[in-house]
């Protein structure tokens, strides 16, 4: 959107010779110059939609974790997680709707039930979205590696990414790279958006097919039958396993409701940003779908060799399927997961970045997280925390982790169930006076949000609570207590701390005085 | 007169408004103060809406532009403007062409690395698309008066007339001296060829001036105050060095051609020039003068270079 003020300054009349009456220019007419309202197509707002998905990177972040947890009924929880995300991000569109504000999920639970929970959901958000910068940099820096090997036909090089020291200062170098990206304000483009898309959906669909024939010529690791029990998500064994499932594919779907929030940039705002959701899911179901039935079939779930059931595989599931399904080609899928994570790393930055200067800007973080950078326009201050931040989770998981990518990714599911969760009871809040005032707002205000909102918190305190096990995630443990568990909670202590330490500094916020409860 | 101003609320931006005080302090020319903001993006993953982000960033343009006109003296009438665009140049040409501006002000940047002043992306960019001159600041223009001298840097290229014209005109509006200067580079070379070379560039420089004055006579000269000085050195850069230069002088140089590809308006010589000089420099693109009269008849206040 752009925008158009003007401000004057009176001049000292006669003092100036050369000052005519008439100088006061008629300023009509600026304010429709540059504007560009609805510049968004629905491809273009699809595009979008599965940039901020970065479904190349979530597959292969997130497959092998869940098909740990629900084996063969991968399909059935990729398609049961889409329901909790689909009901918030209801709730998502209209809290968006009828309060535009940079800080999200930190503004909205504000408004509707203080500054502690607000103050908190920001917190969740931010947790996550660090988290998953510090993932997106780490299956960045794997596939960099393994790409290197591919280039040179040097099977070496892609095990330098194991090497701790090499692997951290790499990780680092990647997160150093975005931020300073994103600092500069420099962005993405339109083509290369569309570039990468399409790249990211022929390379999975490539994938698939070959995997399909190796299966149909018997050439498999482990060819394995589709059986209609892969879409029963009853057949899953536990209702441990089923959490862990949905939180983990609550995750492949983080970012899609970017799509029913695009209202002003899109040419037909009632109609677009529906349509372009609808389609965007479409498109992400049949890829997530195609793609987990061809890695089941071809590789089944045994957990040696191959199978994606393997512990040595979860991490990064493409990074070990792509050679032996693909051939030579796999070097494809290397650079489509890279250029998409790199993309996604750069772009991702922008969330945390908005939320703390928002948190600044409304006095509940020190006043330097609302600075913005007069050269670059750019949350300066917030940004650079943001990366400071993925550093040290990175460095910390790495360190503590046997399988550091399987578990910030398990954590990280947690973590946006946490905040979505909130978010969406802070719909339900906000917006109670209305909710039986029609089918519509009923369904949208307080239904769909309620149920999302409970589904994830219910997911998140079942994992939470699973997760103390020190068997669980990839297994690493402090303590007897699990790795998951201590990253999770203590992310989520850490912040309650942090809160504490703010509201003695400025308590301004806390006492409600900045941000009002309410319409 | 108005001048549009690129304005940041950093030191590049203070430089630029200075320099568009001074000159507007000769002509009573308006200031036209534009802040770009970008066009903000969607973000990955988790959801960042653009509104929101954009709200703040508008608040605190605003509030940039406050300050920044807090820097204009009372005497100089001046407006500010928040503009929202991709590109910080782009926006900048398309402000100065919506106000029919006659001159775009702008900081150039310090290289951080070298220690130089260099013109910065924005600025690069302004140089290559701009319809009306360019004015660079130096890295740290303080001074808010009024010009005290103009020099006009003359090359040996076709156009020349044209910025002579120029600055003849902005001279005598400005009632200040004009100055011509001719820069040598010579490599090498004996005193002798030196000479030559110097007296050749002030025969010409001579040639030109005089063809741009009118009548041509001696006596008219006297009364424009101007004369011609050739600077030569191993490098355009130490050339530049030896000349003096006042404090409250401007140095006016021409675009390279654009027919050579388009691809360089401000030329390598004229990119060295900058790189050693102590006093702002306003770039003229070399078909600017083709356009004045094309100038709509409702703006009444004339172009810099008419009289």
């Amino acid at each position: 959107m752009s925008t158009e003020h003007e401000m004057s300054k009176a001049s000292q009349p006669g003092l100036q010779p050369g000052l005519q009456p008439g100088q006061q220019h008629d300023q009509h007419g600026l304010s429709e110059k540059g504007l560009k309202a609805g510049s968004v197509g629905l491809i273009g707002a699809v595009v979008i939609g599965i940039s901020c998905i970065a479904p190349a990177y979530t597959l292969t972040a997130a497959l092998g974790p869940t098909v740990a947890e629900v084996g063969v009924q991968l399909p059935a929880i990729f398609l049961v997680g889409f329901i909790p995300m689909l009901l918030v991000a209801f709730g998502y569109r209209e809290l968006n709707n009828a309060m535009p504000d940079a800080g999200t999920s930190f503004t909205w639970a504000s408004r509707a039930f203080g500054p502690w929970i607000g103050w908190m959901g920001g917190w969740g958000l931010i947790a996550a979205t660090i988290i998953v910068l510090s993932n997106l940099a780490a299956v960045a820096v794997d596939f960099f590696y393994l790409m290197l090997a591919q280039l040179t036909g040097n099977p070496d090089l892609a095990d330098l990414t194991t090497n701790l020291p090499l692997n951290i200062a790499t990780t680092l170098v990647f997160i150093a790279l975005a931020c300073w990206i994103s600092y500069r304000g420099m962005e993405t483009t339109k083509s290369v958006q569309y570039v990468l898309v399409g790249f990211q959906l022929l390379v999975l669909g490539w994938f698939s097919v070959a995997a399909f024939s190796h299966v149909a010529n018997g050439t498999a690791f482990d060819a394995t039958a589709i059986s209609p029990d892969w879409f029963n998500p009853f057949a899953v064994g536990s209702f441990s396993a089923f959490a862990a499932g949905v939180s983990l594919s609550i995750f492949i779907y983080w970012g899609w409701d970017v799509t029913l929030t695009m209202n002003e940039e899109t040419k037909n705002p009632e109609k677009t940003p529906g349509r372009a959701a609808t389609l965007t899911v479409l498109i992400i179901v049949i890829i997530y779908m195609t793609v987990a039935l061809a890695t089941l079939t071809f590789a089944g779930v045994g957990e040696t060799g191959l199978g994606a059931g393997n512990p040595e595989n979860q991490g990064s599931i493409f990074a070990v399927l792509a050679g032996p399904v693909m051939g030579p080609f796999a070097i494809l899928m290397s650079l489509a997961i890279l250029s998409s994570s790199a993309a996604s790393l750069q772009s991702t930055f922008v969330s945390p970045a908005r939320t703390l200067l928002s948190m600044g800007h409304y006095k509940a973080l020190p006043q330097k997280f609302g600075k913005i950078s007069p050269t670059y326009k750019s949350p300066s201050y917030a940004t650079i925390a943001s990366a400071v931040a993925a550093a040290a989770f990175y460095v910390i998981t790495r360190t503590t982790s046997e399988n550091a990518l399987w578990d910030t990714i398990t954590a990280l599911g947690m973590m946006i169930c946490f905040y979505y969760g909130i978010t969406a009871l802070a719909c339900v809040w906000f917006f109670r006076a209305e909710a039986f005032s029609g089918a519509k707002a009923f369904f949208f205000k307080f239904l769909s949000p309620l149920l999302g909102g409970v589904i994830l918190l219910v997911m998140f305190v079942k994992t939470a609570y699973d997760s103390m096990d020190p068997a669980y995630g990839s297994g690493s443990s402090i303590g007897g207590v699990g790795l998951v568990f201590i990253l999770g909670m203590g992310v989520i202590l850490l912040g309650v701390v942090l809160m504490l330490v703010m509201a003695k500094l400025r308590p301004e916020f806390f006492r409600g005085k900045v941000l009002s409860r309410g319409h | 007169m108005r001048y549009v101003v690129g304005y940041s609320a950093d030191a590049r931006g203070h430089d630029a408004v200075n320099l568009a005080v001074s000159l507007a302090l000769g002509r009573g020319a308006s200031l036209d103060l534009v802040l770009v903001v970008p066009e903000v993006q969607h973000s990955g993953h988790a959801l960042a809406p653009r509104p929101g982000f954009e709200h703040l960033l508008n608040e605190q343009a605003q509030e940039w532009l406050d300050q920044a006109l807090a820097l204009v003296p009372p005497g100089v009438q001046a407006q500010a403007h928040v503009r929202s665009g991709d590109s910080d140049a782009h926006a900048l040409i398309e402000a100065a062409e919506e106000l029919r501006a006659d001159m775009l002000v702008i900081g150039a940047t310090r290289n951080g690395i070298f220690k130089r002043f260099t013109i910065g992306s924005v600025a690069s960019a302004l140089l290559h698309a701009s319809t009306v001159p360019v004015a660079l600041a130096p890295h740290g223009y303080h001074r808010q008066e009024a010009l005290t001298r103009i020099s006009c840097g003359l090359g040996t290229r076709a156009g020349a007339e044209k910025l002579l014209d120029f600055a003849l005109g902005m001279a005598s509006n400005r009632v200040v001296p004009l100055r011509v200067v001719s820069l040598l580079a010579l490599d090498g070379g004996d005193a002798a060829d030196a000479t030559g070379a110097a007296d050749a560039a002030r025969e010409y420089a001579e040639k030109h001036l005089a063809a741009a004055l009118p009548g041509g006579e001696q006596e008219v000269r006297e009364e424009a105050k101007t004369e011609v000085v050739v600077a030569h050195g191993r490098s355009i850069e130490e050339a530049v060095d030896r000349l003096d230069w006042e404090d409250g002088e401007i140095l006016l140089i021409g675009s390279s051609r654009l027919a050579k590809g388009r691809s360089i308006f401000l030329g390598s010589t004229a990119n060295r020039i900058l790189r050693a000089l102590p006093v702002p420099m306003i770039v003229v693109p070399s078909d600017y003068e083709l356009k004045q009269p094309n100038q709509p008849a409702s703006n009444d206040i004339p172009g810099e270079a008419q009289k």
